[in-house]
């Protein structure tokens, strides 16, 4: 008789996978590269720091830094083209991303949870596969991701932008590239991090981006309607 | 009588019956011959001018330097007799190098001198006594190989400095390491500037004086007695203009260059070394003072090191361009003359030097990019937007944290609410 079995069927009862492995990998993918992109960005956005002299000889000076900064925007651009065609051209995709499309009810849901919070209302509100938070972070980064695309090239082939644009147009797009990159860090700073690593019950972190699963009990809480667990 | 007495009487007796009969006029009369019958080694006892004996000279010495034939009397004027009716004096160089005798009494050194000062250099500290050659011989103690250590002997003394109120030996000193002292103690260059070359021979003058060579005003014919054309240059620029205006402020040569620090514009250490140039010009164009008193643009130099050329150089990126890569060097033209490289029709081929395929778009918008509402106006539009936006979105995810930790300590339906899985 063995001790120990795994059961399979149990496994799923406890657990549910919301994020499939090729998801994971992206995500890993997006984390190295604007990590990357921010240390070798802000080096320049913040060149009379102290910090970032050491940044860019931890680099390797500042040749390497742009040469850094560059390959980490390319792998990265080739990940937002796989995205892009995973939304427009794998039906999976294509079903995974009506649930991203912004409705009344994320109005409605963020209203029910400041007015739960507030204690106006009882009842926190059951929210979708993608609640509004998630949504919001969504569209923000990739807002964010297509400014730093757009501005990043016009910056990149300069040369080729100042056929198109006269100087201050790419004074102005320098500076929007900057405050750009800064907002994504902001995002990630005090939203992410909030969300995934300190606030109550993820801390350190939420390990769902290395097992792609979490508790069947504890994510139906605030998805009743979703998992079909009232 | 003692004994030097004796041999004072009888040297001046065989003179007097060797020689005609000298007078003071034709006093140079005197044969060399005569006066080594008493001022040669010859039958001398050690330590006889101890004793009061004259001293001894060396003939040959003289035959030797330039002054080979002449008579001793023609420098020594009382010794013209014999016996000397009294000690000889000082020799004067001044009776026959009457402007070198001048240049001298007018120099710092030659006032001191007349002042009392007795630690000074004379003629003699720099062209010996008996053995006088041509500064053009090498072996000659003025010649230019030479003449620094002499110098030097004096001005890296820091008791000479402390006594004198001069800077001190550093600053003296520096000269040694200067590509000017390197040509002279490596390369054993003769045209390379020694002391006098810029400070001059006999009329050396501390610098705040009018009449000195290095006096501010002359500075630039000085350094352009080796360097002709860059001297063209640079009276042709608006700092020569600014200076032949009477423009104190105006940069001379060693304002970027320094002074007896010069080095190459290859050596780090340089003022106008590539990493090093934009706070060498910045030393003014960054200044509230200069810029406001002469009605220049300001903030030159924060608004450069904030571009990209200059976060790369400061990073260490010497290929890109500096203040003198655009502007110029020692042919430093204002934006409005025609002929600057910085004249808003010469921009494109200005960057062109390093961008390829440059368009008259480069000159559309500031170079040094001011951001304030004068200065750019868009990018200080953008950034004022940005700095509300990002605030505003810090506040709003912190007051969203705060109500997010006070829901989930509320009860809901019996169980911890909103402590679900939440991704974002």
């Amino acid at each position: 008789m063995r001790v120990f079995e795994f059961d399979e069927d149990r496994e799923k009862e406890r657990y549910v996978e919301i994020m499939p492995v090729f998801f994971r990998v992206q995500h890993l993918i997006l984390m190295i590269t604007v990590g990357v992109l921010f240390l070798s960005g802000f080096t320049v956005l913040f060149h009379r720091t102290r910090a970032s002299e050491l940044l860019v000889a931890m680099e390797g000076g500042v040749e390497v830094r742009g040469l850094l900064h560059r390959s980490a925007a390319v792998v990265l651009l080739f990940l937002v083209l796989y995205h892009l065609y995973y939304i427009l051209f794998s039906r999976e995709g294509r079903e995974e991303f009506q649930k991203l499309k912004l409705q009344k009810k994320d109005i409605a849901d963020f209203i029910g949870v400041l007015r739960f919070s507030l204690r106006l209302s009882d009842v926190y509100p059951d929210l979708d596969r993608y609640s509004y938070k998630e949504k919001f972070q969504y569209w923000g980064v990739n807002t964010g991701l297509l400014i730093m695309i757009l501005s990043g090239f016009i910056l990149w082939f300069e040369t080729a932008s100042m056929l198109l644009f006269p100087k201050w147009v790419l004074d102005i797009v320098l500076i929007i590239h900057g405050y750009e990159g800064m907002i994504v860090f902001i995002i990630l700073l005090f939203w992410h991090l909030y969300n995934v690593h300190c606030s109550p019950g993820n801390f350190p972190m939420n390990r769902v981006w290395i097992t792609g699963k979490v508790d069947r009990e504890l994510y139906s809480r605030d998805r009743r309607g979703y998992t079909g667990k009232k | 009588m003692s004994r030097t007495n004796v041999m004072v009487f009888v040297c001046s007796l065989i003179a007097l019956l060797a020689a005609p009969p000298a007078s003071a006029a034709g006093g140079d009369a005197l044969k060399v011959s005569q006066c080594l019958s008493c001022h040669g080694k010859e039958g001398r006892e050690t330590g006889a001018r101890e004793r009061g004996a004259p001293p001894i000279v060396d003939p040959g010495v003289l035959e030797r330097s330039v002054h080979s034939g002449s008579r001793c009397a023609s420098c020594h004027a009382g010794a013209a007799e014999i016996p000397h009716r009294e000690k000889p004096g000082r020799v004067t160089c001044g009776s026959c190098h009457e402007s070198a005798a001048s240049s001298y009494q007018a120099s710092i050194h030659g006032m001191d001198y007349l002042k009392g000062e007795r630690d000074v250099p004379g003629c003699t500290t720099c062209h010996g006594k008996h053995d006088v050659l041509s500064v053009d011989d090498p072996r000659s103690v003025a010649f230019s190989l030479n003449i620094v250590d002499v110098c030097l002997g004096c001005h890296e003394d820091e008791q000479v400095e402390m006594e004198h109120a001069l800077p001190g030996a550093e600053y003296f000193k520096a000269y040694r390491d200067s590509v000017h002292g390197m040509a002279v103690k490596r390369a054993g260059l003769n045209v390379a500037a020694v002391c006098p070359d810029c400070h001059g021979n006999h009329k050396i003058l501390p610098a705040d004086n009018p009449g000195s060579k290095v006096n501010r005003l002359q500075i630039p014919s000085d350094c352009g007695k080796c360097h002709p054309g860059i001297q063209k240059d640079y009276d042709e620029s608006i700092h020569g203009k600014g200076l032949r205006a009477g423009i104190m402020d105006s940069p001379v040569c060693t304002d970027c260059h320094g002074e007896h620090t010069i080095v190459k514009v290859t050596d780090p250490s340089a003022k106008v070394y590539a990493k090093n140039i934009p706070r060498t010009c910045g030393s003014c164009h960054e200044s509230e003072v200069i810029s406001s008193r002469y009605a220049l643009p300001k903030k030159r130099f924060s608004t450069y090191m904030d571009s990209f050329h200059g976060i790369a150089l400061e990073f260490g990126m010497t290929k890109t361009a500096n203040c003198a890569s655009c502007h110029g060097y020692h042919l430093v033209l204002p934006s409005s003359d025609p002929k600057s490289q910085v004249n808003v029709n010469n921009i494109p081929t200005t960057c062109g030097q390093c961008h390829p395929k440059t368009s008259v778009n480069f000159a559309r918008g500031k170079i040094h990019v001011e951001v304030s509402r004068e200065g750019h106006k868009g990018v200080w539009m953008v950034r004022v937007f940005y700095t509300l936006f990002i605030t505003a979105l810090a506040l709003l995810f912190i007051l969203h944290i705060g109500f997010d930790l006070v829901q989930r300590k509320r009860d809901r339906k019996g169980k911890r609410a909103g402590s679900g899985e939440e991704r974002g």
